[in-house]
């Protein structure tokens, strides 16, 4: 499903800094992947190329086996908004619109029926919880309704790749539970291949498989056997061999 | 650091936040200032007849004053809104609503002062450029010299110190510090939507109707006393209609999701139903200055080429005199001069007969003397019968003026006393052929051998000129006035009123061009107010998947609304002012408004394309 072969990012300038070196990876259909990594690390950029909002300076990303950077702007961006989906750490909604109009917005771009697009956000609204909520407006609703509002935004059109980056960043513990447990479930039920960028332990383990980078580079990689309580335990025991100061991991929670 | 150099200090090192507000209110003063300038020139206050100028001028200054007043309140409150956030951290930190009220005071003080200033300035050095321009490009005697204008800058300065000093007091009142968290959120909480209310929007439709009925229908001099119920009646009606018409047409796209959820369309209407309030406010002030525009500038150029036209359609013939006693000397004098001049020039003379029918003179002609005329400006030679009789009357639509002359009598009393029944012709008899004022007939040969002796001989001389430059035309026809009293050259006439009115057709179409760009201003700020958190919705939308064609296609609309709208209301109101005016002068004045509208049009739409051009690649900067 996705494929990142010898990828790496040099951003020039004055001091030539190189944020990635070598990442390979592969995702299959329906996985879960978390990426962790301390602050700096490079897994927002890695996170940005995938989402097609970075170039890579070499390597290539395959989607479904297609390299979508090799496409034009205006291709890229439809591209974007029909094989994936994207949850921000600051939700990005559009406070000029209702809840259910944030949610439609990528199919109403792509010109669907307006049956078809009530349905679909009504039926997603549902498995998230928000379907009472759905004519309110951005300023009106907590963080954690927001951010599954983004994440109806995101797989309304079932995308082939939900791109989650830092989705609990900004919401407390429980809304983080509810947040994460939505994405998995979503997960699973929809079939949708997700990654996740994260550096919150409790988030990285609802994921399949997590993934670790350290300056650039990849330094590990864990697998979720089936308790979650045990993977949770890997994650932090990996992440204190990964070394890096306490507090780049905000919140560790046992 | 005290508290006054805090607020003084907070302007000074945010230049770039404050600018757009400083320059908008720069811009205003520098307006109000420039206008004043040729409102208080010497030209215009010492001679008589500019007196109905200066009223004129007095009330568009009221009218601008008014306006700069609206908008710099609403520059200003759009400014603070974008300053919430700033309010909200100042009082997390403990300083007291007394106090934010009190550094608001302070800083609007402060740009006010400066600005007035500035603009003062700056307007000495632009109206001394368009003078400039002007004393090249127009007829002038009496020039309008550039002086040095103390009433004028001491008028600006009360007046734009005092209106900032009211602003400032009025914005601290209205500054709402109840709530931090609301501040803190700034404009993340939506502005609420205004609710539409079905008597205001018939209220508006019947103010509207009731402004352009009267308007349409009143004729002759009470178009001037219509005029002050017309205008309030229009602009309460304007206003209604943005503020309700447009709340009406976004709920109705808003409830049919098959046109509010097609492709971009949600995002433009989203936001315009987002920004609903500052656009009726924004679309009123623009649509009623151009309006103020367009009538200003309709009305001084109808008004022009209604004099000049009138007197070039009454005056065929490059020259003409009429005689009452036989003078040959004068005509030698008069063919003299144009040889002097070196024109090329054909000369015809008539020896019309002159009685005095009802109690004025009438003149009476045969076909062969007005063929002698008509036939030196090419028009259509009469042919009569011997025994018939026509009347010819002055075509009332081209008139100057409406004569609403009693019609000459029908019957022609002969020398034996029977009668001749003259008939209004159907055929395209030119009135002006002849030098007379109003009609006179054009009987047959056998008619008019019959008539009664003449009171008087009336010997008509035209003179056409086949060559010669304009200049010599027009020099000669001086000469030649100044030699013989009554004589008519038609090209030095409207040379002399053009040079007494070009300086007043000049200041007015000044003032509606202020006027004009002062509306592109307001648009401007508008637009710019916006362009933060457009770029930020951009940015988020662009990540999500938003092709630049589709965004250029939503700035395209976004921007053509706000600036086509208001521009055909305006347009629609001018038409209908152009209209009145064309019934107080009883002359037509489609071919002008056409063309100061179209023109206005199509500075509208350059003026559209410039903007979105450099919005849009504002915009995409971001993404």
């Amino acid at each position: 499903m996705l494929e990142v072969k010898n990828l790496s990012k040099v951003y020039e300038g004055k001091v030539p800094h190189r944020a990635l070196t070598d990442i390979n990876l592969s995702i299959e259909k329906g996985e879960f992947v978390g990426i962790m990594g301390p602050s700096g690390s490079g897994k927002t950029t890695l996170l940005n190329m995938i989402a097609t909002i970075d170039e890579p300076t070499t390597g290539e990303i395959l989607i479904n086996g297609k390299n979508p950077h090799t496409l034009g702007k205006n291709d890229l961006a439809k591209f974007r908004r029909r094989e994936m989906g994207f949850v921000f750490q600051d939700f990005n909604l559009l406070n000029t619109l209702t809840l259910e109009e944030n949610i439609v917005l990528p199919l109403t771009l792509d010109n669907t029926k307006v049956k078809e697009m009530e349905e679909k956000a009504y039926a997603i609204a549902q498995k998230l919880g928000i379907a009472e909520i759905l004519n309110k407006r951005t300023f009106e609703i907590s963080g954690g309704q927001a951010q599954r509002v983004a994440i109806a935004r995101a797989m309304i059109h079932e995308p082939s790749l939900v791109l989650a980056d830092e989705p609990t960043g900004n919401l407390d513990s429980k809304a983080s539970k509810d947040v994460m447990e939505m994405l998995s479930r979503l997960n699973k039920e929809e079939e949708a291949t997700m990654m996740l960028v994260t550096h919150e332990a409790q988030a990285a383990s609802y994921c399949d498989r997590v993934i670790f980078i350290r300056d650039g580079k990849q330094y590990a990689e864990i697998h979720r056997g089936d308790s979650q309580k045990v993977f949770f335990q890997k994650i932090i025991d990996t992440l204190s061999l990964l070394g890096g100061n306490d507090n780049d991991f905000s919140e560790v929670r046992i | 650091m005290t508290f006054r150099k805090f607020a003084f200090n907070n302007v000074i090192r945010n230049k770039r936040l404050y600018a757009a507000y400083f320059i908008s209110s720069m811009f205003t003063v520098m307006v109000f200032f420039t206008f004043l300038n040729f409102a208080f020139h010497p030209l215009f206050s010492e001679s008589d007849i500019n007196k109905a100028v200066f009223t004129g001028m007095s009330v568009a200054g009221g009218i601008i004053y008014v306006f700069s007043f609206f908008f710099i309140l609403y520059s200003m409150s759009s400014f603070l809104q974008s300053r919430k956030r700033e309010f909200g951290i100042l009082m997390i930190q403990g300083m007291s609503t007394q106090q934010i009220r009190k550094m608001v005071f302070l800083e609007n003080m402060l740009i006010g002062f400066l600005a007035t200033m500035l603009g003062i300035l700056f307007g000495v050095v632009f109206s001394k450029g368009i003078l400039l321009i002007a004393e090249n490009l127009l007829v002038m005697d009496e020039a309008l010299n550039f002086y040095f204008p103390t009433k004028a800058i001491i008028v600006t300065f009360i007046s734009f110190i005092l209106l900032f000093l009211f602003i400032s007091i009025f914005v601290t009142f209205i500054l709402n510090t109840n709530k931090v968290i609301t501040l803190i959120k700034g404009d993340k909480i939506g502005k609420s939507e205004p609710k539409a209310n079905v008597f205001l929007t018939l209220i508006a439709v019947a103010l509207l109707g009731a402004g352009y009925f009267i308007a349409v229908t009143v004729k002759g001099a009470s178009v001037a006393v219509a005029l002050l119920p017309v205008v309030t009646l229009v602009t309460i009606g304007t206003y209604l209609l943005f503020s309700q018409l447009n709340v009406y047409v976004i709920r109705m796209l808003k409830n049919r999701k098959g046109l509010f959820w097609k492709k971009t369309n949600m995002l433009l209407f989203s936001d315009l139903a987002f920004r609903m309030k500052d656009n009726a406010r924004v679309f009123f002030m623009v649509t009623i200055i151009s309006t103020v525009a367009f009538s200003a500038i309709g009305t001084l150029v109808g008004f022009s080429s209604l004099i000049t036209d009138g007197m070039k359609d009454v005056n065929e013939f490059t020259y003409s005199y009429t005689q009452d006693e036989k003078d040959e000397e004068e005509i030698v004098t008069v063919n003299r001069i144009l040889d002097d001049y070196g024109l090329d020039y054909e000369e015809r003379e008539i020896a019309a007969y002159s009685a005095m029918i009802d109690d004025r003179y009438v003149t009476i002609v045969t076909p062969e003397m007005y063929n002698e005329f008509a036939s030196l400006i090419d028009q259509e030679p009469v042919t009569l019968a011997k025994d018939e009789a026509i009347i010819v009357e002055p075509d009332s639509k081209r008139e100057m003026i409406p004569m609403n002359m009693v019609p000459l009598p029908s019957a022609i009393t002969l020398k034996d006393g029977s009668t001749v029944e003259a008939v209004k012709t159907e055929e395209k008899v030119n009135p002006n052929v002849l030098l007379t004022m109003g009609a006179f007939y054009v009987v047959g040969e056998s008619i008019f051998e019959q008539l009664p002796e003449p009171e008087n001989i009336e010997y008509m001389y035209a003179w056409e000129v086949t060559k010669g430059s304009e200049d010599d035309i027009i020099n000669a026809g001086r000469d030649i006035s100044q030699e013989i009293l009554g004589f008519t050259a038609v090209d030095y006439v409207v040379y002399d009123i053009n040079k007494v009115w070009s300086p007043v057709l000049f200041v007015g179409l000044f003032i509606g061009i202020v006027f004009f760009v002062s509306a592109g201003s307001f648009l401007y700020f508008r637009l710019y107010t916006d362009l933060d958190s457009d770029r930020e919705k951009f940015a988020a939308i662009s990540k999500i998947g938003l092709t630049e064609k589709e965004m250029n296609k939503v700035i395209s609309k976004q921007i053509g609304l706000l600036f086509f709208i208001p521009m055909s209301v305006a347009v629609i109101h001018g038409a209908v002012a152009l209209t009145a005016l064309s019934h107080m002068f009883g002359h037509n004045l489609v071919r002008e408004s056409v063309m100061v509208l179209g023109s206005f049009f199509i500075i509208q739409v350059l003026y559209f394309i410039v903007v979105r051009y450099f919005y849009t690649k504002q915009i995409r900067r971001a993404m």
